[in-house]
């Protein structure tokens, strides 16, 4: 998934010594938010319509451009592209091939495409989001905790007090995994149905006393609710960086599995 | 039958005011307000257009004070950061942001030696 499925190729442009009122008209005309600014071929900047509603409008258009956009290529990571413009005061970012102008990337694009990959039900991202961080982290040599957390006998709980509460346990614990997952270092996604996956760089301590946190049985109404989860710590997993994010996962499962069949605590309980 | 006549007539009168057009116009600084209707990139394009390798733009961090334009004779002469200290504390008890100033800025040096007589 990369940006060059969600900019914008059709760009308006303005020279630098234009006034603010010109740049004003020609966003209206051109029904834009945005300029790209280019003096003689070569891109000097971006100017918003924002910047032409705090500049006078007599000033020219190099002394309103807020700053210097962004320039990323067009084969860039939309999750990459978001994390880079999430520190980045600008609304768009410029796609270049080498020096050449080829499209903008407008924050609220990435927004929405990242909001496509947002779980309505608990607000957590969704499984391609832990793949790229997985992915990422790999390519980059950078060992990490891996942990796959299913909820014990869900099918169940949802069976005996309705798939509405089956939905209130999803949110609740979810909302608890989201507050564990705090860390910078830490990413969390629901993967799927009751199981969730996350990937964290914190020290090893922290992370056992999340799993034992996680694995501890909470009530929600009155109903006992557990959870399996299976690590895989790259920090001391031979040969880890051999492994594909694929096989890693496929081992923390099975570690929640095999969890679960010792799992001492009852199914559930009222 | 009437006999006045209609009189009907436009008249324009030309006011000519003619002095010389200083160069630069100028002067030695100006300090731009961070809303002025000039910014300073349209300020240094415009001493750079008419007095070439002359000026020096120099971006300041305050409130009311966006820019200040400078005659490099002037950064010569005196240190850049005493030249703003002193420049910034007499035009922000009178700018506004929406301000641009001219300014006449001159330095008289005055030296008074003691030498040993033959």
């Amino acid at each position: 998934m990369t940006i060059s499925e969600i900019m914008t190729t059709s760009v308006s442009t303005i020279t630098s010594g234009k006034s603010v009122s010109y740049a004003a008209e020609q966003m209206n005309e051109c029904n834009t938010r945005w300029l790209v600014v280019i003096d003689h071929g070569v891109v000097m900047g971006v100017v918003t319509s924002r910047d032409v509603l705090s500049a006078h409008p007599n000033r020219i258009v190099a002394d309103a451009m807020s700053g210097y956009p962004s320039r990323f290529s067009a084969d860039l990571n939309v999750w990459e592209a978001h994390s880079y413009l999430q520190e980045d005061n600008g609304e768009v970012a410029l796609i270049m091939d080498g020096e050449r102008l080829i499209g903008v990337l407008t924050k609220e694009a990435v927004r929405m495409k990242i909001a496509e990959f947002i779980d309505p039900l608990t607000g957590l991202y969704e499984a391609p989001y832990i793949q790229y961080v997985g992915e990422q982290f790999l390519k980059e040599n950078i060992p990490f905790h891996l942990l796959f957390i299913d909820l014990n006998d869900f099918g169940q709980i949802n069976k005996k007090h309705g798939h509405p509460f089956g939905d209130d346990v999803i949110r609740r614990y979810s909302s608890v995994l989201a507050s564990l997952a705090s860390e910078k270092g830490d990413h969390l996604c629901r993967y799927a149905g009751d199981e969730f996956v996350m990937i964290s760089t914190a020290e090893e301590d922290q992370v056992q006393k999340g799993i034992a946190l996680l694995t501890q049985p909470t009530h929600i109404r009155n109903v006992r609710i557990s959870a399996a989860v299976g690590h895989v710590n790259g920090y001391e997993e031979p040969d880890f960086f051999s492994y594909s994010l694929r096989d890693l996962m496929e081992k923390a499962s099975l570690e929640s599995s095999a969890a679960k069949l010792q799992n001492d605590y009852p199914t559930f309980a009222t | 039958m009437s006999s006045e006549k209609n009189v009907y007539s436009r008249k324009a009168t030309l006011s000519l005011k003619i002095s010389e057009f200083e160069v630069p116009p100028m002067q030695d600084m100006l300090i731009i307000g961070r809303k002025a209707p000039i910014g300073p990139e349209a300020v240094r394009r415009m001493a750079e257009a008419l007095s070439p390798e002359q000026f020096t733009l120099i971006k300041m961090d305050h409130p009311k004070i966006e820019a200040v334009l400078l005659r490099n004779t002037l950064l010569q002469m005196l240190d850049e950061k005493l030249l703003m200290k002193i420049v910034l504390e007499e035009s922000e008890r009178m700018i506004s942001d929406s301000m641009v100033l001219r300014s006449e800025l001159k330095i008289a040096v005055s030296i008074q030696r003691e030498v040993d007589l033959l």
